[in-house]
């Protein structure tokens, strides 16, 4: 007798550990306090322009676990097979994050923390409605021309005169009135979606054989189409605005899905080729991009220009194995420790341990996320969850890399962590999309009953008679195929 | 607070971090394989496996009004659902408007038209056939939401 494998819903292990991430987040919040006054915190000051929001300090603590509830609710409500521990990880982070805020707001006396909170009902919101709305990540198939100019306009949109602003030498930023967006954060969710349903329309001309090259097999040039026009594009984004980061995470995404797309590593070998192109031309290009470079392979040569990457590593190292404790260390004398370098942060105050612990809760999600890609049944939701994982890890390596100065510095957000409100919600519509996946892949498939298939096989077979088979006449094959094979299925 | 509860909050966090992380690998290890039960006691668990049930004030209603969506109830894309418009076609090809991922299913392999009463369903010369309530079918027949549709291996209705 067949089987067919049922995983469990784990409701009560996934209630319990959102509880623990939820109490581990606040604790981060209440030891900043008992560790710098030996009190709990004084008071809970939400200002959003006009309006302010005051009381004591379990108000916002109160807050913090009614979001992260209702976060949890709705997931069961709508996707009850979605994955235990994603949302979990994903609040833990989060968390850890606002905690981290708020302490870097006791030495510069802003009320970010408060606001990043705000941020993050907004962000729970948008998670909600995608949970709610979404519910079959399929759906999203339909539109892959739609996705692909989306995300296109997404990723150029800071390159218009009004909308754009500059920031550190790169144009990545759009502004409107007090508000200032990172457009490429939403584009890459809208990016993978396009990717995933363009190649599984397409992956079947790309994985065709080419040329065969050291071992390689190279695609033929006249495939080379896509491939070109998405390096195409990430020239456009290197040389206008100015920023190797999102150059990086846009093409890096696009080689990777094409290469589990065709399954060929020739696609692999020849992105990696043109990303060493691009970083050629960034280099030769920019100054700033020059800059970078020299900060990360020489920064106690120029003190002064280095000084954001120099104290982050003095912070590091003064931080040790297990770190200097919630509000103890002296993170704030790097400069945009609150975004930037909000690993840091939690670097010198978490410590080694704690570093890795969040480096972990970051590799934990996108191995969830690649399992459901193994385990999923059909082909867009393989790709797309191997697309939103592997952009998700190669944005944290890209500035986890940056902070711990193992690659050159970009200006990539830490996902969930540092402070902004369009991060926070561009990252909570992709924890969206991650669960819905997760949902779809686990949830038990309806068996088959034999009813339905048995009509299947009680097809009648036609016996054709053989006797009158002409035999074939050569020329016939003469001028390539013909429409002999119309009636086929194929 | 003294140094040394600020030393013991300090290790107790970020113990309690990486008691975080092993119950999370212990979920993970649970959950690796699933369980294993047999067809018969899995056709139980979606409520969608039951539909012959007397018939509720939905489906009497949905049997009076002209449906409006139909839905692939089995079937790789299993779950979907589409708005029936005035004609619709199903196959493998680009220009259908329900694009079947299904290795029994021809490039162009039927439509579903609104007739006067209701939705009809033809057959556009596919290989394999086209079923309804498992007759294959060759005119034009109604299609109502009574009835389940067979195209390659995926199952499909019509629902208000």
């Amino acid at each position: 007798m067949s089987e067919v494998v049922v995983r469990r819903q784990r409701s009560v292990a996934s209630l319990l550990m959102m509880l623990l991430a939820l109490a581990l987040g606040a604790s981060g919040y209440l030891l900043v306090h008992l560790n710098q006054d030996g009190a709990l915190p004084p008071d809970w000051l939400m200002s959003v322009g006009p309006l302010q929001f005051s009381g004591p300090w379990y108000v916002g603590v109160g807050a913090w676990f009614a979001l992260g509830l209702v976060a949890w609710g709705v997931t069961k409500w709508r996707l009850p097979y979605a994955d235990p521990i994603i949302l979990p990880l994903v609040f833990l982070l989060t968390g850890l994050g606002i905690s981290m805020i708020h302490r870097l707001d006791q030495a510069d006396s802003l009320r970010s923390a408060e606001l990043q909170l705000l941020w993050l009902f907004a962000a729970v919101t948008a998670y909600c409605v995608v949970v709610v709305a979404l519910r079959d990540h399929r759906r999203l198939q339909r539109y892959t021309y739609v996705w692909f100019l989306a995300g296109l306009a997404l990723l150029l949109m800071p390159l218009l005169p009004v909308l754009g602003r500059e920031n550190h030498g790169a144009r990545i930023w759009i502004a409107v009135g007090p508000f200032s967006f990172q457009p490429s954060e939403l584009a890459k969710i809208i990016l993978a979606i396009a990717f995933a349903a363009y190649l599984v329309e397409k992956r079947d001309v790309l994985a065709m054989a080419g040329h065969r090259f050291l071992g390689i097999d190279l695609p033929r040039p006249r495939d080379l189409g896509p491939i070109g026009i998405a390096w195409g594009v990430a020239l456009l984004i290197l040389v206008f605005q100015r920023d190797l980061g999102t150059t990086l995470l846009f093409f890096g995404l696009f080689v990777m899905m094409l290469y589990t797309a065709t399954e060929r590593v020739g696609w692999a070998v020849l992105g990696l080729l043109l990303i060493l192109v691009l970083g050629f031309v960034g280099y030769e290009m920019f100054d700033h991009v020059q800059t970078r470079f020299a900060s990360w392979l020489h920064p106690f040569t120029d003190y002064d220009r280095n000084l954001q990457v120099i104290s982050a590593q003095f912070g590091l190292a003064w931080g040790g194995l297990f770190g200097t404790g919630w509000g103890e260390g002296r993170p704030y004398l790097t400069p945009l420790a609150k975004n930037d370098f909000i690993a840091a942060a939690l670097g010198e105050e978490l410590g080694l341990v704690g570093f890795c612990a969040v480096v972990l809760l970051y590799g934990l999600i996108v191995a969830r996320v690649l399992r459901t890609a193994l385990a999923a049944t059909e082909p867009f939701g393989k790709l797309l969850a191997a697309g939103v994982a592997f952009v998700f890890a190669l944005q944290v390596f890209t500035i986890i890399g940056g902070v711990t100065r193992l690659l050159p510095l970009t200006g990539v957000t830490t996902p969930f962590v540092s402070q902004g409100g369009s991060s926070l919600i561009a990252n909570y519509i992709l924890a969206g999309v991650m669960l819905t996946i997760t949902h779809q892949a686990r949830r038990p498939q309806v068996a088959p009953t034999a009813e339905e298939y048995a009509s299947l096989s009680a097809d009648p077979t036609q016996a054709l008679p053989a006797v009158a088979a002409p035999r074939p006449d050569p020329a016939d094959f003469a001028d390539g195929p013909s429409g002999a094979t119309e009636g086929e299925a194929r | 607070m003294s140094e040394l509860l600020v030393l013991a909050l300090k290790f107790a966090f970020l113990g309690l971090l990486w008691v975080f992380i092993l119950f999370c690998g212990n979920i993970i290890r649970t959950d690796l394989f699933g369980r294993r039960v047999p067809v018969a006691d899995a056709e139980e668990r979606p409520p969608a496996a039951a539909p012959r049930a007397a018939p509720s004030w939905r489906e009497r209603r949905a049997a009076k009004s002209l449906p409006s969506t139909l839905r692939i109830t089995q079937g790789q894309q299993q779950g979907l659902t589409m708005e029936l418009g005035q004609a619709l076609q199903i196959g493998r090809s680009t220009d259908c408007q329900l694009i079947l991922d299904d290795d029994y299913v021809s490039t162009r392999h039927a439509r579903i038209v609104r007739g006067e009463r209701g939705y009809l369903v033809e057959d556009l010369g596919s290989t394999n056939g086209t079923y309804l309530n498992n007759e294959r079918i060759s005119t034009p027949v109604p299609f109502t939401p009574n009835d389940t549709l067979r195209i390659g291996r995926t199952l499909l209705v019509v629902e208000a």
